[in-house]
């Protein structure tokens, strides 16, 4: 059992969170993950254009589906703050940003996902992670109320 | 002793040169203009495309997948 345990731990430390893992209470507090609905987790930063290319997808998924059950956060992993702040701006600006960022200089969270590319998105339902798309998807806005549609069943 | 000093002194030494992989969320450096293949000077990464192709007797296979940001 307690070897069990240990492999659990340390696959969590070597990989991130694997899909069924439920998120610390630490970087549950980082994201203001409190209710038990659908957080969509959003892993962005300037310098990634694939990233940039999403947003605008996302932030239209934001503004289709009922904030009561889904929640989109986004991660700006930018380890200049001032760079993250110039490029949410200018996201805000163009309407392509619509929902909250965290930021993430110190990619703390981030370290915890461990995403095996970027953009990345994590699906987290009931403080659990159960589904994760990595990379640049066109039509990413489809992907996503394809998959909300599965996981709110 | 002089065992463990060894260990430990080959463990100080060699540890430094495991080399360790460039995480999706550190790629800002390399996502950059500037490291992009003649940095991005369009008629030099034709002649240097021209000088790899004619000495490989190949063409293609050049490029790298994805934005440089870690993508698919």
């Amino acid at each position: 059992m307690r070897s069990i345990i240990l492999t659990l731990l340390l696959s969590t430390l070597l990989f991130g969170y694997q899909q069924g893992d439920t998120i610390s209470q630490n970087i549950q507090d980082k994201l203001s993950i409190k209710e038990d609905k659908i957080y969509i987790i959003d892993f962005f930063a300037s310098w990634c254009a694939s990233c940039e290319k999403e947003i605008p997808y996302i932030s239209k998924v934001h503004q289709q589906v009922d904030s009561r059950q889904v929640e989109i956060i986004g991660v700006d992993v930018d380890k200049n703050i001032e760079n993250a702040k110039a490029f949410q701006k200018e996201l805000k600006e163009r309407n392509a940003l619509t929902f909250r960022v965290v930021n993430d200089p110190e990619n703390n969270i981030i370290k915890a996902f461990k995403p095996i590319g970027m953009p990345a998105l994590f699906y987290v339902k009931d403080k659990k992670v159960v589904d994760a798309v990595f990379g640049a998807v066109d039509n990413i806005d489809e992907v996503i109320m394809a998959d909300l549609k599965r996981l709110q069943k | 002793m002089i065992k463990a000093t060894l260990v430990m002194l080959s463990v100080l030494l060699f540890g430094g040169c495991s080399i360790k992989d460039v995480q999706p969320w550190e790629k800002e450096t390399l996502a950059k203009d500037t490291m992009k293949n003649a940095a991005g000077n369009t008629l030099m990464t034709k002649f240097e495309n021209h000088i790899y192709f004619s000495k490989e007797g190949s063409k293609g296979g050049g490029g790298v997948a994805g934005g440089g940001c870690g993508c698919n």
